[in-house]
């Protein structure tokens, strides 16, 4: 192991791709500053700079990772070098394991100088908060209920009755996650939260919508206790509305309830729209997470990559990495999009089972959105930290790394 | 009898291309034994299977049909591949090491630890004729400087088999000369050394055993010795013999015995003098 991570470790940085990367970063961040646009406010332009100019560079170090891992086995196979390693007694787990730590090694180094030249630019931005989202029960759980009063009620067409009941369930969890709450002038609506009004310095992060497609202006109060916020903005835009204390004596509550005091009706979707905003720490504790869960999907990306570079030749194994990369990022919209028709055609199930499936493998490395995070300010929480670093620092490359090993043993080299 | 190290019975390799359509029989039914002590030559024009022989017994290719043992053990063993050493027909080398970097590091894969591994490393640097640079990347290498690395991390871990695949292409004369010595010594040390060729001065050399190829099967195969020498003729070397003596010998002699007598006068080997002109000023 420790021979293949010194080899690989002097392959990457004798071979300037250490030096490349590093150069590009910094590069990176002087040139991209300067053409980041955003709204005139601080934040706005915090949150653009985070997504341009870090996020292009973890973008950048995530494919020349992949390429690099890409390259590993099928390049020593082409140069009949792996013939010499492979006759030796070590173990081809260990030699996978040495590579993929010194690739992920060189891309520490890269998100390090990354996250350090991001708090550089930006040593004061504010803290991150907790996102907290509204308690209701699972929307499974809430289909299931839905479906059986469907089935009991007599009007329900028969084209319904006879679907699968796996679809329909499917087709009304969808439903249930997009599910609209209105609120009718004059009239209020409250949502439960895990977190009570004793709290300070708490903002709610909403987007509002009405039943026409052009922009409404929302209006109304939010009250958490004793703490309220008034609501003035246009509906369809994601705004923060800072919750003051008002009422000294209020009892502790945690619901939070929204008075509509506008003309139109409001809407939003519980499971989506609304948020309840909670400080936790600073932005360079979030940096810190944000860059150790970027390292993490990195790590199982390389993996990934050393795989497919034990089992295919160099440049089909590059086209295959960036086509499952492709079908990673499209698969979440190609289900969307079908999420509400019952009746599929074969073509477009097959395309459909396709989907789901990358969906599901790919979810590991879907799932945390560190740049994002950063960007919007949202906390990554520790539970989550820990959850990836397991799955994509040690799970998913444990798998990837010893099915490697496999190939690279039985596999002829001629 | 001593043990056989390697034995090979029946091995057949047919190449197949991506459709599984036979390509190329370059094996077809070999069966060899060799001994512990032996230096084996195997020989053959190109294109004859050597390569591919070596490969199989390496378990680096599967075998179509047939057998291959090494010590025993099936060849892909981890047991077996701790005893032996493998120079390939190239030199694969990483350019970017340096000499004893590649050293260290197939040390390392052959799990020495690291002083072991570095004292090892100086002593066959100096061996090979590369300590003045042994700090220079490979990639820069000529030919034959490669070679005597790729040589040298085939020795590294010590091992009881050497499979050596033309250990002397690239080499000048003085390299391959230095080789067959390096092989010498290595066989009175009791390592078991396999080497192919098409050069056949060098195998008549140094080995003991040889099986020549031709397409794939082994066309003739024993101890040298037992091949090459003709015991029914005679031949003698007399020192200081001037050529009128000589002439007077042959004649006195074929009387004699009522035989043709043959007589000329040794050549030095090529090898010899050129080592001799050049010297060890390289
Ligand atoms: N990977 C391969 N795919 C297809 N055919 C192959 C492959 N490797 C070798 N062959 C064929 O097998 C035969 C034997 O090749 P091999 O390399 O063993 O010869 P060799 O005796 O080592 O020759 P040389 O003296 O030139 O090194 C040749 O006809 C060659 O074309
Ligand atoms: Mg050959």
């Amino acid at each position: 192991m420790r021979e293949s991570f010194r080899l690989t470790l002097r392959a990457l940085v004798r071979g300037h791709v250490m030096t490349l990367l590093v150069a590009a970063v910094a590069l990176v961040h002087v040139l991209f500053p300067s053409i980041v646009r955003a709204d005139n406010t601080a934040s706005g332009w915090r949150e653009m700079y985070v997504r341009a100019v870090p996020g292009f560079v973890v973008a950048v170090v995530l494919v020349v990772t992949l390429a690099c891992a890409c390259g590993f086995f099928s390049r020593e196979r082409e140069t009949n070098r792996l013939a010499l390693t492979v006759v030796r007694p070590a173990s081809a787990f260990c030699v996978a394991v040495g590579r993929w730590l010194a690739l992920c090694g060189v891309a520490a180094v890269a998100l390090v100088l990354n996250a350090a030249l991001t708090f550089a630019r930006l040593p004061d931005a504010p803290d991150c908060r907790h996102h907290v989202a509204p308690i209701l029960p699972p929307p499974a759980t809430v289909a299931r209920q839905m479906m059986e009063e469907y089935l009991k009620d007599p009007s329900t067409p028969e084209a319904v009755r006879k679907a699968p009941r796996r679809r329909v369930l499917e087709l009304l969890t969808n439903r249930e996650k997009d599910r609209y709450d209105a609120i009718v002038p004059n009239e209020s609506l409250s949502w439960t939260f895990p977190a009570d009004s004793s709290r300070s310095g708490l903002a709610v992060r909403v987007c509002f919508s009405s039943a026409s497609s052009m922009s409404r202006s929302a209006r109304g109060t939010l009250t958490f206790g004793g703490l309220t916020g008034a609501v003035s903005n246009n509906t369809q835009t994601l705004v923060e509305i800072p919750l003051e204390r008002t009422a000294a004596a209020a009892p502790v509550t945690n619901s939070l309830v929204f008075a509509n005091t506008g003309a139109v009706a409001m809407m939003l979707r519980p499971r989506r729209d609304i948020e309840l905003l909670l400080p936790a720490d600073s932005f360079l504790a979030n940096l810190f997470r944000a860059t150790l869960q970027s390292l993490a999907v990195l790590a199982l990306l390389a993996a990934f990559g050393i795989f497919l570079s034990a089992a295919l030749s160099r440049p089909v194994a590059i086209f295959t990495a960036l086509v499952m990369l492709a079908v990673a990022l499209m698969a979440p919209d190609t289900l969307d999009q079908f999420t509400e028709e019952l009746e599929v055609p074969l073509g477009d199930r097959i395309g459909l089972a396709f989907s789901r499936g990358v969906a599901c493998v790919t979810s590991a490395f879907m799932a945390p959105t560190p740049v994002s995070d950063l960007a919007t300010g949202r906390c990554i929480e520790w539970a989550e930290l820990a959850r990836t670093l397991l799955e994509d620092l040690l799970v998913w490359p444990a798998v990837f790394l010893s099915l490697s090993a496999l190939v690279v043993r039985r596999r002829p080299l001629s | 009898m001593s043990e056989p190290v390697i034995e090979i019975r029946g091995l057949r390799k047919t190449f197949r291309d991506f459709w599984l359509r036979p390509v190329a029989e370059a094996v077809c039914g070999i069966d060899l034994t060799v001994e512990k002590g032996d230096v084996f030559g195997l020989l053959g024009p190109n294109g004859s299977g050597k390569s591919t022989t070596i490969k199989l017994v390496l378990g680096l290719l599967a075998p179509t049909a047939g057998t291959v043992r090494l010590f025993g053990l099936p060849p892909r063993a981890r047991a077996a591949r701790a005893r032996l050493g493998y120079l390939p027909e190239l030199s694969y080398l990483h350019p970017f090491l340096t000499a004893r970097e590649t050293l260290l590091y197939y040390a390392g894969l052959s799990g020495m630890d690291g002083k072991a591994a570095k004292a090892r490393a100086a002593e066959l640097l100096e061996q090979v004729g590369l300590s003045t640079v042994a700090n220079r990347a490979v990639g820069g290498f000529s030919k034959g400087m490669a070679r005597r690395v790729a040589l040298a991390a085939a020795l590294v871990a010590k091992p009881e088999l050497l499979i050596l695949d033309e250990p002397t292409s690239g080499l000048d004369p003085i390299g391959t000369h230095d080789v067959k010595e390096l092989i010498r010594r290595l066989a009175g040390m009791g390592v078991t050394v396999v080497m192919t060729s098409h050069l056949l001065g060098d195998t008549e050399d140094v080995c003991t055993k040889i099986a020549i190829l031709s397409k794939g099967k082994v066309a003739a195969f024993g101890r040298t010795d037992e091949l090459l020498t003709r015991k029914q003729d005679a031949r003698f070397t007399i020192a200081g013999l001037g050529e009128d003596e000589a002439r007077a010998f042959a004649a006195e002699a074929s009387a004699k015995f009522g035989r043709d007598v043959a007589f000329d006068h040794p050549r030095v080997p090529l090898e010899k003098f050129f080592a001799e002109t050049v010297g060890e000023g390289r």
